[in-house]
């Protein structure tokens, strides 16, 4: 149930780690998504972000800090509100934790949970452990380029390898040719209906790097209801050890 | 002399071949007696325990809620069906419902949480005493919990563990806090088995932040008030609600009720048949024997329909004492099977089949249906087994009787 919010900003800091500078040269669609999980890979990274959940029933935001390192590595925490003050989640491979700073105690995410909606958000925890293996679960094919709304973009379209445990149909990804910002990410069930859409918006900078600072996630099925995601600080390429992504430090 | 002090006088003429069927008689009545019983235990075993466990006999729910189970789908308003319940005398609980995590040490799981009033459990349903170990919850909000026998295994929670609950809070928020387990259920179905986890409904509404949201009322008379009576009352009090009966709210039972009924059936056809065999043959090897007295009889001037009421009301005295004494013996077999019942915990511990918990002492019941079917069948299938070789006898010419080595 927590962490859906963990695999957005995840999936944010691997398709939104674009270079600044322009392609010349057309790049094949699994360059396309390499180029930016490559660059995630590589790094590390630590941002701060406020996560605003609108259901029907209620809206609430949150403030979060996190951290990243390679493609394995990732690391939340809550900063506000108080009621949730400190509560923390560990990403290692395909294992989630939760630190309750109420209880004092860390748990272990179970496997049934991993469709799980985090923090109420439209996320679920799976997201977070899957992006990071896109590259190997499907097959990429460029399925549109040109102008689209005014804008030079590039669409490339995913479909999952025969025998890849994945949930998605398909998922398409839009990006602009430029400078390969992701626009939007729509992701299909497996009888290729359209589940949710993931946007992104507000172009800024951040730690140096132009990026999308809004990642907004809406459901299909509850198009009043939607995820937001506004990066206030990205940092990349700090000094992080692999020890910090520990239990230790989840429960500080 | 009538017909029937003739067959009872022929009856002891060979007091070995009719005690044989007497016997036969009398044991298959019991047999089918208490068998019936048997089935019918189990089958009011089944029922009962379906109802009185933990579902009741009525349940009220927001409609929608069962599809879907969303915390936000509640009562609008629960108080005036626990008020028309009272009213009637019937027992009813109102349980609010949500799901989240529970984690022992390193073992976690999902659960669903049931928020009860243990006082409101205690006075309608069985499940307060049916607890493997350790204590139902207690009056007074205490942040205990009591689990299903798997959801506890599969934590590896004992009486006194801490356990953590993580719930998605009505609000939105991330409910989270430290549990003491005081009971363990016993089996009582597999999705209670699996993921039921009980609270009192203060620790609920706190956990949750619920409000006064309730989800559920289950009423249980105890088969005091009729199952349409519930459903009427209820729809008066709560007409824009889902009323469902445990009929519907558990179809597996249901079916399993009406199949048990057919298997009863079958089996008291069964054994019917093979009395009745039994009967025809002891007529037979009676009329056999006789048949130089036949002969005589009919050259004597008795006519066949003499000798057919002959044949025939030795049979139906036959069959009446048989179905006295296998009546009695049944009704004494049965009347054990009540009070001791079988015991099948060599066999099986506490089971459960399609969802409903069973004990392993299986005990009969004993109802007016139960000795009154099978005595009545017995008596009809003895006459008209008799019927064949009455016909049979009534058919004899005399002459060729008569001279019958």
């Amino acid at each position: 149930m927590k962490s859906a919010y963990l695999s957005v900003l995840f999936l944010v800091m691997v398709l939104s780690h674009s270079p600044v500078r322009a392609q010349e040269q057309p790049l094949t669609p699994r360059q396309i998504l390499d180029k930016v999980d490559d660059l995630f890979r590589s790094k590390s990274s630590r941002g701060i972000a406020t996560m605003t959940v609108t259901t029907t029933h209620w809206k609430r935001s949150l403030s979060l800090e996190m951290w990243s390192k390679g493609k394995e590595k990732s690391l939340f925490r809550i900063l506000a509100p108080k009621k949730e003050k400190g509560t923390a989640t560990l990403r290692s491979g395909n294992d989630i934790w939760n630190y309750l700073p109420k209880v004092k105690r860390v748990i272990k995410l179970p496997s049934s949970m991993m469709a799980a909606s985090w923090m109420g958000s439209h996320f679920t925890n799976d997201d977070l452990v899957k992006e990071s293996r896109m590259a190997d679960d499907y097959t990429f094919k460029i399925t549109f380029s040109g102008e689209m709304e005014g804008q030079e973009i590039v669409e490339v379209t995913c479909y999952p390898k025969p025998d890849a445990a994945v949930v998605w149909g398909k998922v398409l990804v839009r990006a602009l040719r430029q400078e390969y910002l992701p626009l939007s990410i729509k992701y299909y069930d497996e009888d290729l209906r359209l589940a949710r859409t993931m946007t992104f918006s507000q172009v800024s900078q951040l730690g140096g790097r132009l990026l999308p600072a809004v990642v907004t996630m809406v459901p299909e099925d509850k198009p009043e209801e939607s995820t937001v995601i506004h990066y206030q600080k990205l940092d990349f390429d700090i000094d992080l050890k692999d020890d910090f992504f520990s239990l230790r430090t989840l429960q500080k | 002399m009538n017909s029937l002090q003739y067959g009872w006088r022929n009856l002891w003429r060979n007091t070995r071949r009719t005690g044989i069927t007497l016997a036969a008689v009398c044991l298959s009545t019991a047999i089918l007696m208490a068998s019936y019983g048997l089935m019918d235990g189990l089958m009011q075993h089944a029922v009962s325990n379906a109802t009185n466990l933990v579902v009741g006999e009525v349940q009220v729910h927001a409609q929608g809620y069962l599809a879907d189970h969303s915390i936000y789908k509640a009562l609008n308003e629960p108080d005036l069906i626990l008020e028309a319940a009272k009213q009637k005398n019937v027992a009813a609980a109102p349980r609010r419902y949500g799901y989240g995590l529970v984690a022992v040490g390193t073992k976690s799981a999902g659960a669903r949480f049931w928020g009860v009033e243990p006082a409101s459990e205690r006075a309608t349903f069985d499940l307060a005493q049916h607890l493997q170990e350790g204590r139902f919850l207690s009056e007074t909000a205490r942040r205990g919990v009591v689990l299903g026998q798997k959801l506890a295994r599969s934590l590896q929670a004992q009486i006194g563990s801490e356990i953590v609950v993580v719930v998605q809070a009505a609000d939105g928020s991330l409910g989270n806090d430290l549990y003491t387990v005081t009971g363990i259920l016993k089996a009582a179905g597999d999705s209670i088995d699996r993921n039921a986890a009980l609270i009192h409904a203060e620790d609920f509404v706190e956990l949750f932040v619920s409000g006064d949201r309730i989800h559920e009322v289950a009423l249980n008379s105890r088969g005091m008030v009729p199952l349409d009576k519930l459903t009427e009352l209820l729809s008066i009090a709560a007409p824009e609600e889902e009323i469902k009966s445990w009929r519907q709210l558990m179809p597996e039972v249901s079916d399993m009720v009406n199949l048990f009924d057919a298997f009863i059936w079958i089996f008291g056809l069964i054994f019917l048949l093979a009395a009745g065999m039994g009967v025809m043959n002891t007529m037979l090897m009676a009329t056999y024997e006789r048949i130089r007295e036949f002969g005589i009889l009919k050259a004597l001037g008795a006519t066949p329909w003499g000798i057919i009421r002959d044949v025939a009301a030795e049979a139906l005295v036959l069959a009446a004492l048989g179905t006295v004494l296998g009546t009695i013996l049944g009704l004494a077999g049965s009347y054990y099977l009540q009070q001791v019942g079988l015991d099948l915990s060599i066999f099986a511990g506490t089971y459960s089949v399609g969802g409903v918990a069973f004990n392993p002492i299986w005990r009969a019941t004993i109802s007016p249906k139960m000795v009154l079917i099978p005595a009545v069948l017995m008596l009809i299938i003895g006459v008209v087994a008799s019927l064949y070789p009455a016909a049979l006898a009534a058919r004899l010419d005399p002459v060729k009787a008569i001279h019958r080595p």
